[in-house]
């Protein structure tokens, strides 16, 4: 679940000047701690902060590590420390340490620039200036947006609108956490539109529904084209997370003389005299193959 | 002893030397040794309902028996974990992980998904085999469902379920500072039953459909990171088995003689196979970075063909070939620049290029009209191809420090063959104004619109493929779009309340269609609050609403329109919830409650303006999540939970479709959604080691 201390920091800019690669400190130790950690953790000794023992960013056996041998600890992300952990004047601020936002990436990428993939520069995220420290939660062995179940939660914060189509009447499981986000976008590296996770949309999609890749046969050219001509894949209130109902979905493109281009009305439903190109599963009732047929006799879609 | 910052970067932030011999690390509770907590425990459901159980896994009523539980285990530089969810359920998964950081990890994960569409249906088919659907012995064949005699006594409960089990192993290796080679092997198994639909000519048949698919994926990737490049190269490769060719179903209506069963080609076995390679590189220069990737792949699949037809009695000619040798290739590049020429300047430009390029055979076919008759007709498939050029360019220019100026322009063109449009170039403009005074707010606001010509409609082609030549396929014709949108976030000064809030418009215009979708309207609003109001106690609430309306037209006489159709969805979403800790020390408890309101208004116009709106397509759901956990020792803990959710849906196209309603459809009779359930839950968790 989403806290304030998030939200925080989805809104807020960190209040250091922003760090990047064209910035280089004049001096060296004067800006660091005289400890490392231990100058940190005489204050910063909560939960959140020493939760950070129990994940791979505090192994000293790993000399990538922040805490590997000679490396610089707490100051390797949260950057040089000596002003905020000096002396402070009585009625003085204790100045910040970079601890969230967007200026922060500059030293998580130090590290993590191949982890998060070339893709990333330029990326909406990047260009959107979203900090790692925005959706990531280093001091924890549980990062909420890297678990399945969690996931969707964090990417809510800033995406609302998807939280309300995961809950509608047809959807992907995102509700009850058996699904995430990550399952179809990669909000790191992506090349292709929407952030997908692979080349293409419909690439995407065949990761769980190969059975829908074919080539077919005969192909119903809006399928092998983009599955989201029919498709709204985040959530519907029509089966098969379709974006309209059948006929007039169909119809929208279909208007052969006969009955593909007849209008059907209210006069069709149960209640009056059914109709099999309204109930049931409208035109599928008959066109069943609508992804393709490999049939010989399937032109229609109907074997 | 000195460090060096830049261990595992392409860039160097902090290029300089520190002196970190006197950091000993002495307070730093590094992990080691073994730790885990395990939980078991016992839930009770009060009703059967099987969207309830889609994905969650408690799709009957009764008691369930679960386990979970999470652990680790640190041993010097080895590292693993490992976490199990809910292993007495249909929805388990369990995951192991592990590694030396720096060296090699490994991930080991499993994970069931049910799915449960219907447990209200029933239907007369009998699996007979596992691909064949037989008719009950007895049964009496007629031209409409009415006359289906025998129906009722022979219809038997069968649920819309099915099951799907992915078993990922991945794993990575350092080999070098330089070098990494990642390898992952995911198999996806899928089975169960859905519902098709086997038709003859003028009359269908809704059939249970066995299915048994399986997907294997395999993913290899070799990284190199240079001192200001990267380069990835890549191998991904995706196998689709299908353990069914074919569905054979026997036509339970009065059939042409010889058709009195017949054959559904099943989804092919297919494979793609794709090779990558990406990377970036960094300029000393601007901050500029330049990234690239380019992919090429082939789709294939040659399955062997079923026969025309399965009727003895029609006399068809034999096959063109005995199975397709489908082959597409697929091209994907791009190449992407981002860049700082200023330090109040930000500018992007994006190249992107896609194709689908289908190199399956073209042959003539004989048309055999489901199984009845050869209706002499020679026709030829299709193999479509597509190709997308993307252009993007955006820039960012920081007027003042809190206010942000950005544009952008794209341009996407797009080429098909085959199709009533060969190439359509649609060009997008968009502003945007970000305002953060402070810390505390931010304001954006975006704007642009979209137009999108084609070169020509090929009315042609178009009466060719029988369509009305003044037809515009929505994703063919000319279209305008604008849209807008505004967000605002804000905390407030004294109180650790934050609030945000967005507002979206889209419209797309359709104006050069007669016949077809003509008109797109999408607004979208949402809101929400967190609040914070103690260390122990955090409050939430949040709330969207967004309607769609599509208008459009047709014609029955296949001329000008003289029919028009109009759909307007509309979903609101509330939901709210708190998290309070140490109630009296030892309790925690959290509460969620969500509310989401669909609604479906369709309403047909015909020739003479009458109008003939459906009932609403409505789904409501109301779903409250509670959470107590008592921490009763150090090591204890026990959970109470309950769980309240209620979904109705009024749904025309199954509210009162019983097997036998349309007269030439035999149904399974599936019921809208409609259930009430709620779950209690108790379970014990233990804390074990460090």
């Amino acid at each position: 679940m989403r806290t304030v201390v998030r939200i925080l920091l989805c809104v807020a800019v960190a209040g250091s000047a922003a760090v990047g690669a064209q910035e280089a400190p004049s001096d060296s130790n004067a800006e660091y701690s005289d400890r490392g950690a231990d100058t940190c953790l005489a204050c910063h000794d909560d939960d959140e902060s020493l939760g950070l023992f129990r994940t791979d960013h505090a192994v000293p056996s790993d000399s990538r590590s922040p805490f590997g041998r000679g490396q610089l600890q707490c100051e390797a992300c949260h950057g040089p420390g000596d002003a905020h952990s000096a002396r402070v004047r009585r009625g003085e601020e204790r100045p910040p340490i970079l601890a969230a936002g967007f200026a922060q990436n500059a030293l998580c990428l130090d590290c993590h620039d191949s982890d998060v993939g070339s893709g990333w520069h330029g990326d909406t995220h990047a260009f959107e200036e979203i900090g790692c420290s925005d959706c990531h939660s280093s001091h924890t062995p549980h990062d909420a947006v890297a678990e399945t179940v969690t996931q969707a939660e964090v990417c809510y914060d800033c995406h609302p609108l998807q939280r309300s189509e995961a809950l509608r009447a047809f959807s992907h499981p995102l509700f009850d956490g058996k699904m995430s986000c990550t399952g179809c976008h990669s909000p790191h590296d992506s090349a292709a539109d929407f952030q997908l996770a692979r080349s293409t949309l419909n690439d995407t999609c065949y990761q769980c529904h190969a059975e829908k890749r074919g080539p077919f046969l005969w192909e119903h050219a809006p399928v092998a084209e983009d599955c989201s001509l029919c498709h709204a894949a985040h959530g519907s209130n029509h089966p098969g997370i379709l974006s309209q109902r059948a006929p007039l979905l169909c119809q929208g493109c279909h208007s052969t003389l006969g009955h593909p281009s007849v209008l059907r009305d209210a006069g069709g439903i149960a209640t009056a005299i059914p109709s099999q190109f309204l109930l049931g599963q409208g035109c599928m009732n008959c066109h069943e193959q609508v992804h393709g047929s490999n049939h010989p006799s399937g032109s229609t879609l109907m074997r | 002893m000195a460090a060096a910052v830049f261990v595992f970067g392409t860039s160097v932030s902090f290029s300089q030397v520190v002196d970190t011999s006197d950091w000993v690390c002495e307070f730093c509770p590094f992990e080691s040794g073994y730790r885990a907590d395990f939980e078991a425990g016992t839930a009770l459901v009060d009703d059967d309902s099987a969207r309830f159980g889609s994905a969650s896994g408690y799709d009957e009523d009764g008691a369930y028996l679960d386990f979970s539980g999470e652990g680790s285990l640190v041993r010097e530089s080895f590292r693993s974990s490992w976490r199990a969810e809910d292993l007495g359920l249909d929805s388990r998964a369990l995951e192991f992980e592990g590694g030396e950081p720096g060296r090699y990890d490994f991930r080991v994960a499993y994970r069931e998904l049910p799915q449960h569409l219907f447990d209200t249906t029933q239907t007369i088919f009998r699996e007979s085999a596992a691909d064949t659907l037989s008719l009950p012995s007895g049964w009496d064949s007629a031209h409409v469902t009415s006359g289906f005699s025998a129906l009722t006594e022979n219809l038997a409960a069968r649920d819309i379920e099915s099951e799907r089990e992915t078993l990922e192993i991945g794993g990575r290796y350092l080999a070098s500072s330089r070098y990494r080679v990642s390898a992952e092997f995911r198999r996806q198994k899928r089975e169960g039953v859905d519902i098709t639909n086997g038709s003859y000519f003028t009359q269908s048949s809704q059939l249970p459909r066995p299915f048994d698919y399986e997907t294997d994926e395999f993913d290899v990737n070799l990284n190199y990171l240079g001192s200001n490049f990267q380069f990835e190269l890549g191998y991904y490769a995706s196998l689709f088995d299908n353990n069914n060719a074919a569905l054979n179903w026997d036509n339970p209506f009065i059939s042409a003689v010889g058709a009195e069963s017949a054959a559904l080609a099943q989804p092919p076995e297919n494979t793609f196979h794709q090779v990558s390679l990406s990377g970036s590189y960094r300029f000393s220069a601007y901050d500029t970075v330049l990234s690239f990737t380019g992919a090429s792949g082939r789709i294939e699949q040659d399955d062997a063909f079923l026969p025309y037809t399965s009727n003895t009695q029609l006399t068809v000619g034999s096959l063109p070939r005995a199975q397709l040798d489908a082959e597409v290739d697929t091209t994907n590049i791009g190449l992407k620049l981002t860049s700082r020429p200023h330090n109040k300047l930000r500018v992007s430009a994006a190249y992107r290029f896609d194709e689908r390029d289908n190199k399956t055979p073209i042959e003539s076919w004989t048309r055999v009209i489901t199984d009845t008759f050869n209706s002499g007709e020679v026709e030829t498939n299709v193999p479509y191809s597509f190709e997308k050029t993307q252009l993007k360019l955006s820039a960012e220019y920081a007027l003042r420090p809190a206010i942000r100026l950005s544009a952008g322009y794209d341009r996407t063109e797009r080429d098909r063959d085959f199709q009533e449009v060969a190439s359509q170039t649609e060009r997008t403009g968009w502003t945007k104004l970000r305002w953060r005074p402070n810390a505390l707010l931010s304001i954006d606001v975006k704007g642009g619109t979209s137009q999108r010509d084609i070169d020509r409609y090929n009315e042609t082609l178009a009466t060719a493929l029988g369509q009305n030549p003044l037809l515009r396929k929505y994703n063919l014709a000319y279209r305008f779009r604008e849209f807008a949108e505004l967000r605002v976030s804000a905390s407030l000064p004294v109180l650790p309340i934050s609030v945000s809030g967005t507002v979206h418009y889209a419209n797309d215009d359709y104006s050069q269609t007669l016949i077809g979708i003509t008109e797109d309207d999408d607004v979208t609003i949402s809101a929400d609050m967190n609040w914070a109001l103690s260390d122990n106690t955090s409050l939430y609430v949040f709330s969207s609403y967004e309607d769609i309306e599509a208008k459009q037209t047709g014609s029955e006489q296949f001329a000008t329109p003289d029919w028009r159709a109009t759909n307007k969805d509309s979903f609101y979403t509330v939901g709210t919830g708190a998290r309070i800790s140490e109630i009296g020390e030892n309790f925690d408890l959290s509460i969620d409650y969500i509310h989401s309101d669909g609604t479906s208004e369709i309403t047909t116009f015909s020739v003479g303006g009458s109008s003939s709106p459906f009932p609403d397509l409505e789904s409501k759901l109301d779903s409250i999540r509670l959470s107590l956990t008592w921490r009763r020792t150090e090591r204890q803990e026990l959970v109470f939970r309950l769980q309240h959710e209620a979904f109705e849906s009024d749904d025309w196209a199954l509210q009162g479709v019983g097997p036998a309603t349309i007269p030439t459809v035999l149904t399974l009779g599936a019921k809208p959604y409609d259930y009430d359930v709620t779950l209690i839950g108790a379970s014990f968790r233990y804390l074990v080691g460090e």
